[in-house]
Parts: structure tokens; sequence; C-alpha cells
């Protein structure tokens, strides 16, 4: 009952055989074994899973995998350079001590990314709209607002 | 505390790229090679006799590779701080996430398939739900051998004569409090990994917070599964979040370490989001019953308090949570007439557990809005009562605690200032502002027979320095602390620092993170190694740069003469060269810091921590008459925390703790209606949002605590501790209605306000 | 969970050709937010999932005459919607707060409705909107007026294989304002523990109504009204509507009744939240107490209207913003 998709992860072409009932986190964790992105409920209610499909923040848990054919999707394994440099919103995570735990963070970095990659100057308000979806339980989102706030140039 | 390079500084998390790389790996992510993934079944009924159980279906599934019930538990083993749980029950059921069978397959899938094919009837036993029910005479028991449901723990703490006090006080408030159950929510769920080599030594991954203590509960298990001599070993993978959840071991691990034993595989057992809510230990409710008073200067007489604890239908280390309670109950405020006495109480509900705070959230709650009660009858301004009777330094509290450092007269008055407490007190116009205060262990505390921990660092050839401390990292930061405390000691950059810490079979012992102990405690035993191996290291480089040892320093690496800059030599070369040579050597020094604080005795007496960490916070908040909404408009969150080792960090532990307290204040609870758990989501279950931040400021107040690594005291848990009495406070000053049963509703402000104003609801 | 087979159309004809095949087991499939929370708990086994995620025709908005919106436009898509801000605004307070950002980026308006939740955020705001469903069936189109789509908790009337095509709502002028309020526990990811929304239109003898008084602008509504009071502002055309608070999302007629034709004023929204409230049939549940529930529509309800109205006199709210609820 596989199918064959195709589509781009992490500006990459590929390639796979898919149960239709599958989710995109199912394929990224199971499958791929792309453990970065995490899953902390698997009812679209906290985040963790976030991935970007066509520029959009999107639950992966919610995701069915037939959905990903010819679209394009970033998970958190996209943002670091080749050459092992951090992405500017990662860096901004680490250096502000917005990661705790860490278990929501690649969740919240993708929401974030999105956001900055459509708004790089985003407010207060864009950023908490952005960030939420993603429960974070350790950090109290303090840190994590002022470290999204700082890739902008905000602090 | 001058000069230094990088205690006190602003460091990132050792371990902060590797999540936010999304290359860490939690227990969700482990594969091992030929692993089988475990599932659970869960009873149906809150209590019952199973009358039959037919696994043979689930057994018959292709992929499955073993299936096992009650009868398949050794020896009727059992484990918990009173052994009364076993992992898999047989006969009878006492709450719906008492485990009934497990299975073990090739795909999680088929797992959970095959746990829907097992075959159970039961027959309904009717339940207890409310602990005053289960106290009563008569009440069934629900564990038969015992003769009451009220646990045979001594909790009891009586100083002075209150009875005395209470004839002799000007005033009274008097009054009870409740709490709920609220659960630690960790992003990542619980689960182990269980693997046995040839030898049948086990190896087990896991999340747990007490590597060492869990190991031996592990090898408890062993030798009563007729396992003897055997070697256990606990590998931790990175921590989606602990909070206390991780305290104790719990009966997946024992049904992992034997669906393991049964099929000669490793066998994983993650916890979905349902079962992390359903079969993870909450927070106890408490009913408490508290008096407090005071003299006609508002001087405290003395503090009663009975407490009734849910413990549920089995018992965990948060039976101790009393123990913990009382820190507060006898020491928060300078109070010389106490009496406490607690019971826990066996109920069908889901047994109770630690979560930050360990109980004195609980206590807080009651004696911290009672003492506002207290102030009003007294008609003395809330702040004035705190500071009349605050702690100081140079005390000894009733139970014997001997107050070192105390910054708490210095945290109200931050909250007064930035609160403005002057001007927006008692004005009762829908806006309002309270406040609380806390008394926490801060350096360490003596539950256990040891409360120690160890740290061996060792030097390589290339200069490189390996810390390896029993302590454990959940996401706080300890590994980093520690490898600020090593680099300031030996003079090294923290990139040279690699630090190992989640290894039994490595890591020396320590006894867990809890009681907010680990930077004092593990802190405290990486200072003492790094000075040990500094020792040794000096003297080599004494004798190659022919220069006393009082005459060198180190920097960045690099070992120095303090006369003459130009004498210098890397800590690599030291190293070569005492390695490298006739009868060479290489670098170790070992540390055990074993804090010289005290247990209990008899009468729950004893110096419990070494130091202990003091807080206020203050907030103001404006209350909707019409709807009962409340909001939080300013949170002031000031602590005394000896020396901030790591403000950065440590903001990060007063910005979570402190919304964890504003969820526990104003909307989380878990509903456990009649035994069944109603809202196991996250959707239902009211943890806050990023939308649900108030406007919040970390106040970090320095005391310089001596006996703590440069000054340091814990802060882990008195975050939330006195964040839901100060709202509750805040909300009486919005609008004169005293909510004493957390949390704060709207619902319960409404009521409260339309019963004030006579009108029925 | 068997397997089934994934089906992704891209005409309506298409996806019904699909379904009929399916012998009727196969289940629509938008956004998935609600259809594959079901499957994962097992309470759906679908035999086949027929997307409508990539049929062109269910992705328009259309404001060429009133508003015509396509059922698989995405929350996100109406919340960030200027004509619908300004003209629709109960449509996109509502939208605007549907669980989460990235639930709204997926879930569809049509998946809201027809999954008939009586907790669907957007239903109360179409029922205040006059808001009709086009439905495309074997026998070709019809519209439904939507308080006839809901039939009672999860069941709309739909017949077996129709789709959803979309919504089509009348044109409003700057008379007319709408408000939803979602009363929740939480700020964010969160269903509401009631909903409330209200459409009014207004009349005013002789002058234009806008509030053209600089300190008008930052005054709060009630202070505003109070201006009004002798202007005779009266009420031409109201709607409220109900979530939570019945079996279905519903109209509060009477209060509609009681409120039209009538010279607005703050005490007279008073009146018809009692009305509302007395209208409404709440129930105890894990979510909120039905007392409570009953309370708060009579609260809200008042609100809801104060804040439409508010839209009408002071519509240029991004001046001042602070003002705004
Ligand atoms: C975490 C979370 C939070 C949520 N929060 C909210 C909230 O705050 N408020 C709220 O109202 N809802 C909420 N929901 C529910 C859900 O997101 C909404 O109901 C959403 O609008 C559903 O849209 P969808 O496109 O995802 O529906 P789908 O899941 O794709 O479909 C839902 C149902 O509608 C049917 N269907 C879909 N489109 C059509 C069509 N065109 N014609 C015929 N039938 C169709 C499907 O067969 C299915 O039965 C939440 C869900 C989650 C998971
Ligand atoms: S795992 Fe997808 S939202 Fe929680
Ligand atoms: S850092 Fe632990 S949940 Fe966010």
């Amino acid at each position: 009952m596989k199918k064959e998709i195709t589509f781009t992860l992490n500006n990459e072409k590929i390639n796979i055989e898919a149960d239709p009932k599958w989710t995109l986190l199912y394929v990224l964790r199971e499958v791929l074994e792309m453990t970065g992105t995490k899953e902390g409920c698997g009812y679209g209610e906290c985040g963790a899973c976030t991935v970007i499909i066509d520029g959009q923040a999107v639950n992966s848990c919610l995701y069915p995998v037939m959905e990903a054919e010819g679209r394009s999707i970033v998970t958190i394994e996209g943002l670091m350079a080749k050459n092992g440099e951090l992405d500017p919103i990662q860096k901004a995570f680490v250096d502000e001590g917005a990661v705790q735990c860490g278990f929501c963070i690649p969740g919240m970095i993708m929401s974030a990314k999105a956001l900055l990659d459509r708004k790089p100057k985003p407010t207060d308000e864009e950023i908490k709209e952005s960030i939420e979806g993603n429960l974070c339980r350790c950090t109290g989102y303090v840190k994590i607002i002022d470290a999204i706030k700082s890739v902008g140039g905000g602090r | 505390m001058e000069g230094l390079k990088y205690v006190g500084k602003r460091i990132p998390k050792k371990d902060a790229p590797l999540k936010a790389t999304g290359q860490a790996v939690y227990i969700q992510d482990l594969k091992l090679p030929g692993m089988l993934y475990g599932k659970i079944l869960y009873s149906k009924y809150p209590h019952a006799k199973i009358l039959r159980l037919d696994v043979s279906k689930a057994a018959a599934l292709p992929g499955v590779r073993a299936v096992l019930t009650g009868a398949d538990v050794p020896n009727n083993f059992k484990f918990g701080f009173l052994k009364d749980n076993p992992p898999l029950k047989s006969g009878k059921v006492l709450s719906t996430r008492d485990e009934i069978a497990a299975v073990a397959a090739i795909t999680q899938e088929i797992a959970d398939e095959a746990v829907d094919l097992i075959e159970v009837e039961y027959e309904e036993l009717p339940g207890i739900f409310d602990p005053i029910e289960a106290m009563k005479e008569g009440a069934a028991l629900l564990h038969e051998e015992t003769k009451s449901n009220v646990l045979k723990l001594p909790w009891k703490f009586v100083n002075g004569d209150v009875e005395a006090a209470k004839k002799e006080s000007a005033f009274i408030a008097e009054d009870s409090y409740t709490t709920q159950w609220v659960t630690h929510c960790c992003l990542g769920t619980s689960g182990c990994v269980a693997s046995f080599d040839v030898s049948n030594n086990l190896t087990i991954y896991s999340n747990t917070q007490i590597p060492s203590l869990a190991q031996n509960d592990f090898l408890e298990a062993l030798k009563v599964f007729g396992l003897k001599n055997k070697r256990v070993r606990v590998i931790q993978n990175t921590i989606g979040g602990g909070f206390g959840s991780k305290l104790d071991t719990y009966a997946y691990e024992y049904i992992a370490i034997l669906l393991a034993l049964r099929t000669r595989k490793p066998v994983k057992v993650v916890f979905s989001r349902e079962e992390e809510f359903l079969a993870t230990s909450p927070r106890q409710p408490t009913i408490t019953r508290i008096s407090q008073g005071c003299d006609g200067n508002g001087k405290l007489t003395f503090r009663e308090i009975e407490m009734v604890l849910d413990n549920g239908a089995y018992t965990s280390w948060g039976a101790t949570t009393p123990s913990v309670m009382m820190v507060p109950i006898s020491s928060l405020y300078k109070v010389p007439n106490i009496k406490y006495t607690a019971k826990c109480v066996y109920t069908n509900n889901t047994y109770s557990q630690a979560f930050r705070g360990y109980g004195n959230p609980q206590a807080t709650f009651a004696i911290e809005s009672c003492l506002d009660e207290l102030a009003i009858k007294a008609g003395i301004d809330p702040v004035e009562i705190r500071r009349i009777n605050a702690n100081e330094p140079g005390e000894v509290t009733p139970q014997n605690f001997r107050i070192t450092s105390c910054g708490l007269k210095d945290c109200i008055e931050e909250v007064v200032n930035r609160l403005d407490w002057k001007n927006k007190h008692g004005k009762r116009n829908g806006r309002g502002v309270g406040m609380a205060s806390l008394i926490h262990v801060g350096g360490a505390a003596r539950v256990y027979k040891s409360d120690g921990c160890g740290t061996i660092i060792k030097v390589d050839d290339n200069g490189k320095v390996d810390v390896i401390t029993g302590s454990s990292e959940i996401g706080q930061g300890s590994e980093t602390i520690i490898a600020q405390i090593v680099a300031e000691v030996l003079g090294v950059g923290m990139d040279d620092i690699n630090v190992i810490n989640n290894d039994t079979d490595v890591c020396p012992w320590d006894v867990g993170v809890h009681a907010s102990r680990t930077t004092f405690v593990a802190g405290n035993s990486a200072l003492g190694a790094a000075e040990k191996i500094k020792a040794q290291i000096m003297e080599i480089a004494a004798k190659n740069l022919g220069e006393p040892v009082e005459a060198l320093d180190m920097q960045d690496g690099v070992i120095f003469s303090k006369n003459d800059r130009e004498k210098n030599i890397p800590l690599a070369k030291v190293l070569r060269k005492a390695h490298y040579t006739l009868g060479g050597r290489m670098l170790v020094a070992e540390n055990f810091y074993d804090p010289p604080n005290e247990n209990f005795d008899q009468t729950f007496r004893g110096n419990l921590s070494v130091a202990y960490a003091y807080g206020t916070h203050g907030v103001e908040v404006e209350v909707d008459r019409e709807t009962g909404q409340v909001k939080i408009l300013n949170y002031i969150a000031a602590h005394d925390v000896g020396k901030a080792i790591n403000p950065m960090l440590l903001e990060g532990q007063i910005y979570g703790g402190g919304l964890q307290g504003v969820g526990y204040a104003l909307g989380e609870r878990m509903i456990w209606d009649r035994g069944y758990l109603k809202n196991g989501n996250f959707l239902d279950y009211k943890m806050p949002t990023v939308r649900d931040i108030p406007p919040v400021q970390a106040v970090i107040v320095e005391s310089d605590e001596q006996a703590g690594p440069f000054g340091a005291k814990g802060i882990g848990e008195p975050g939330l501790v006195p964040t839901a009495p100060a709202i509750a406070n805040a909300v009486y000053d919005a609008v004169g209605v005293r909510i004493k049963d957390l949390p704060i509703t709207p619902e319960k402000v409404l009521r409260a306000l339309k019963e004030k104003e006579g009108q029925k609801v | 969970m068997g397997s089934f087979e994934y089906y992704k159309p891209e005409s309506v004809a298409e996806a019904m050709a699909l379904m009929e095949g399916s012998g009727g087991k196969g289940v629509y499939i938008s956004g998935g937010t609600d259809v594959m929370v079901l499957i994962r708990q097992r309470k759906l086994s679908p035999g086949c999932l027929i997307s409508l995620r990539n049929v062109r025709d269910l992705d328009y908005v259309d404001t060429s005459s009133g508003l015509a919106v396509g059922s698989a436009v995405t929350h996100n898509a109406i919340a960030k919607n200027d004509l619908i801000q300004k003209r629709y605004t109960a449509l996109s307070d509502a939208a605007s707060k549907v669980g989460s950002l990235q639930i709204r980026n997926v879930a569809t308006m049509g998946g809201n409705i027809c999954n008939a939740a009586p907790s669907a955020d957007t239903a109360c705001p179409l029922l205040v909107l006059d808001a009709s469903v086009v439905i495309a069936g074997k026998s070709g189109e019809r519209a439904v007026p939507i308080d006839e789509f809901f039939l009672g908790p999860n069941k709309v009337a739909l017949g077996p294989g129709e789709i959803v095509k979309g919504f089509a709502m009348p044109a409003f002028s700057e008379k007319t304002g709408s408000a939803y309020i979602k009363h929740t526990r939480r700020q964010a990811m969160d269903l509401p523990m009631l909903g409330v929304a209200a459409r009014v239109t207004i009349r005013i003898d002789g002058n234009e109504i806008g509030c053209r008084d600089a300190l008008c602008t930052i005054d709060n509504i009630s202070n505003v009204l109070k201006r009004f009071e002798d202007e005779k502002l009266v009420c031409e055309d109201a709607r409220i509507a109900l979530g939570v608070v019945a079996p279905r999302p519903m109209r509060a007629k009477k209060a509609e009744t009681a409120l039209k034709g009538k010279v607005i004023s703050e005490g007279l929204f008073e009146e018809i939240g009692e009305i509302a409230a007395s209208e409404c049939q709440p129930r105890d549940s894990i979510r909120g107490e039905a007392w409570y529930r009953r309370d708060m529509v009579r609260v809200l309800t008042k609100r809801a209207i104060l804040r439409a109205v508010d839209r009408v006199i002071r519509p240029d709210d991004t001046i001042w913003p602070e003002r705004l609820w």
C-alpha cells in the first residue's frame, strides 16, 4: 500500500515510500531518523513537532505525509550551516539562556524562524503569536521572547 | 568576590547548542539494535477485582515477543517508599493507573495493538476518593494488610506551648485551605530502555533524577527477581524536564526490566502524553487547617497546622513531603510556638509524588494567606507584619535550623518598592497588590543517609579537563554551573572543560536532583576536587618553572609566576611532563562532599540544611468583577540566592518557577473525578502558554552564604513556592474576597463576589 | 490501525466521485486538525481519506459582492484578511483565536463548521453574519442558511458525500459592526468555555455616525456612548449567537428582538444580556460549570454588543489600539 512521494527536505530533494496513514512527524523521526523534531503530545497541542512547510509553521504530528508531496519542508536539522555554524536564531537561543531542558526548543526555534523569515523585526505581539502554540514548562518563556527579539536587533 | 572570571557571569549553557540544533538525544530518540517496544495496559476501574485476564490474543499477534501480567512478577516484588506497589497488579486494582499487563513487540504500533487485544473481566468495587472519608472509622481498607488507610508515618512537630500562646494572643486568624493535584507536564515524557548483557547485568537508559538511588532500587529488584550479585548501570539520556517527577522509580521501569529479561532484548517503554498525565505522580492535594496568632504589636505568637494529604493508592517518596512542609511551618518568620501534624491517607486516586517545592507550596499557601488574614484582624499592613517577624541571620529556629545568611528583609523591601506598595495597597478598586515569602532548604537537605555528591577531575595530555560528577543535568544548568566553578578555580577556559554526568558506571555517587541542592552540593564537591587537582598541577609546574607553588597562578590554561609573567608553562605541557617521564603519573583528583547538615531526630529537630534560601513574591492584579477573571499586571519575584554563579541561568529558574507558580495559582488542576482523570491532555490541563505570562521581574538578592560554593545557595525550587498566596492576597486586596482553595478560578472568584454581595449563584 | 488510501483530488466533482467509490467509507479531510486527532485516538478508522486541500475551487476569498469564503480557507488567512477584519470583524475575531498559529495555518473554516462541535469558534460569527452554507452534492449546488445547517451535537445538514464549498455572507455597510468574544481559561491554545458573537446595524437620525471627537477615541466605550445618548443612536438590526451553551451553536432570538429598534444604551445591553442568558441551556462539564456559563452569557453578550457598537462609532481602531479589547 506504500506510495512513492517526493518533496524537498531542508533544501534537498527526497524520495520515500510512504504509508498513507503516516504523519510527517512519523516519517521524520522513525523513517528518516531525524529526531531533532520532537513529539510532545501527538495532538497538535504542544508545538514540539513544529516544522516549516512552504514558509509556514505547522504541527507535523497532525500533518499527513501524503500532503508533503511537492512541498518544501524545513526542520531543525536544516538550520545549521554545513560548516557547523548555528543559524542566528539558534545562536540567540543559546546566548540568551533560552534553553533549559531543551525538549520544546526545536519546535520553538522553527516557529520563530517562520516568523523571522517573514518579518525580520517582529513586534512583541507577533513574537507571542508565533510561539503561542509552543508549550514550554521550563523557561517561563521570558528568555525565549528575548532571544527571538535579539535576532531582529530588537535588543 | 572581585576578579572572578567565570563565576557570576552570564555564560550560556554548555548543552544549549546541542539542544538548539536538535542533536541532543532524549529517551524518545534512543534506538538500540534489536530493541523492542513495550506498552502497558492500565486498569479500567479505580477499584475492582480482576476476575479474568486473557492475554492469548495479544500473545498470538505477529510481532509480539512477550506479554506479562502480575503472575509474571517474581516473588511478589513490590517497590515504593513503603514497598506497597507491585509493578504489575494482580487480583485487585486500586486506581485507574494500575498497571495490569504489558507487552513487548517489534514495533510500537504492534505493541499498542496487542494491548488492545488483552481481555480483562472486572468486578467493580466501591472506591474511596476523599481522604476524609478514607480516614473514617470502618472505611474499607485499600491495603488489607494495613490497619488503617492513614499511612504509618509520624508527621508531627511540636515546639513550645501552642495552647498557652493562644490564650495570650491578641489576635488569631484561623481557617482551612485546600490545594489541588497538579502535574509536572515535562515536555519530554517519561521513559526508559532496559537491556541485559549475557551475564544478566542490567543497563538501563533512563531519565531519572536520582541515578544512584535508582540504581539501588533496581539492584534490589533484581535480587528479588532471583538475580543476585549483578551490576546495574544507569545511563541518563538528555532529560526533557524533571521538576521532581523523576525523583522515584516507577512501575514502567520495572516492567521494562521484566520485559527485557523475558525477551533477552533491549526493551523501550516511553509514555505517550495520555500516559504521562495518567501514570506519573502529581503534587498531592492537601486540606490544611491553620491557625496563627500575634500579640498586640503584630509579633507572631503561635502557628498550629493540621494537614491531610491525599496519598493515593500507593506510596512513593512523596509521602515524605510533610518533612519539607515543616520547613516553612516551623521556620518561615519567627514563631515561638508551633504544632503541626500531617496525615497521608490512602485513596483510590492516583498516587502522589514530588513536584518542585516538595510540599512547601501547599504549606506556604496556607501560612501566607492566613498571615494576611491575621494582619487584617490586627489592623496591620501585610508588609509590616512580615517585616516585624522576618527571619534574620544568626537565628536558630524551633526546628533547630541554624540560619546563616538570610536576605528575607531585603526581598520584602524589593517587592514593596518595585510594586509601589504604598500607593497601591488597600484601594479595593478592582486592583490590588499582595505578597508572600518563602523559606526553603538552600544548602542541601539531609533526607537520606547521605546528602553527598562525588566529583572526579582528570586532566588529559592536551590540557583538557574532564569533570565527572554524580549530579544530573535535567535542564536546570548544573553542568554549566559546575564547569564555571571548575574553570574559576583552575583558571582554564569553559571550552576546555567537559562535564560527564550521566553514567553510574563512571560517575561517583550523588543522592539526586532534589531539594535545590545541586549547585550547593555538587558545586562544593567540584570546588574541592578542582582545588585538589590544582594543587597537583601547581606542584609539578613549580618544579618545572623553578618557582615556589605560592608564586604560581593559572589563567586560560597557562601557569605563570606572579612575580615574573615570562616564567610560564601551558597546562598541557605540565601534564605531558608528568606523564611521559620515568614513573610517570596522570593527574586525577577525587572529592566527595557531604554537607555538614543533620538528619532530623525523633522530634523532627536538626539542622536539615547548611543554608536556607529566602524569597518574596509580590503581584499586582486586576480582577474583573463581572467575570471573576484575575489578570496579573505586575509580578516581582525577589530571591535571596546567596550568590548568583550564573545570573542568566538563575533568572531562567525564577521565570520558569514563577510561571509554574502562576499556573498553580490560577488555572492548573488535574480533574480526578471518582478515580478517573478527566483532563489528561494539554488542551484541558491549563498549563500557561506564552500568552499567559505576566510582566515579570526576577530580582536577585545576594547574601553571600559562607558555606556555599562562591557564596551560592539553592534556587531550583523556590521560584514557585510563594506565588499562589501572593496572588490570593492580591485578589483579596483588589476586591475583598479570599479564595482559600486553589486554583483561583474565575468561577470561585465570581461566586465569592456574589456571596459577598448577598446574591445567590 | 489499519492502513488506508489517501486521495488528493483537484476538483469537487472528483472528490465526490472518490467518496462515492469508497462506498461511503471515505472521510474528507481538509486541514486535518480534527480528523488526524480522531484517527490517533482511534475514534475514527476511515476506509480512505479524501483530501480537500488541493481542490482549487474551495480555496477562495471573494469580496466582489458581500463575502464569499471557500471552505478550505485557513483560519489564519481569514484572520489576516483586511476586509474581513473591517466588515466581518466577528469572524476575524474568532479565526484569530482558534488554537494556535500552527493550527490556524492549516485548519480550515469548512472543517470547523462540518465538525459541528458546539465549541467551534467560527460558528457564532457565521450565525450573526447571516451566512449561508454553499453545499455541493450529486444533484448540484444548494445554499442552506447557517442556522439550519447545525442540527445537533456533531450533526450537520450534509447528505452522504456532500461537500461544503464555502460560505456566503451579505455585504454590510460601515453602519454595521460585529464582534466575537471567546471566553477561555488561557489566552491561547484553548477551546472556548463559551463564545458570544454580536452584530448590530446602527441608524442615527440625520447625522453621520462615527466618532470625530479626539477625546472620544481613547475613552472607554461606556463613556463614549453617553455622549451619544441624546442623538438617538438606534439599533436597526441585530444578531446574537451563543456557542457551547446549547447542543449546537444557537441564535439568541429573543434577545435580538428585544434589541432591534431600540435606542442604544449600556443599560439596554444589560437587559439584552439577561435575556440571552435566559435563552441558553448550558451544562456542567469539565470545561466549565453551567451557572457560570449562563452568567457569562449575560456579561459577555453585553460586552460583545458594546464592542460591535464601538466598531461602528469608532472604526479607526488602528490609531488607538491600546483602547481596544
Ligand atoms: C490543538 C488544537 C486546538 C484547537 N483549537 C480550536 C479552537 O480554539 N477553536 C475551534 O473552534 N477549534 C479548535 N480546534 C479544532 C479544529 O482545529 C477546528 O475545528 C478546525 O477548524 C478544523 O478544520 P480542519 O480543516 O483541520 O478540519 P478537518 O479535520 O480536516 O475536518 C473536520 C471535519 O470536517 C469534515 N470536512 C472538512 N472540510 C469539509 C468540507 N469542505 N465539506 C464537507 N466536510 C468537510 C471532515 O470530514 C471532518 O469530519 C483545535 C484543534 C486542535 C488539534
Ligand atoms: S507533538 Fe505535535 S503538537 Fe505536540
Ligand atoms: S526548555 Fe524544557 S520545555 Fe522548554
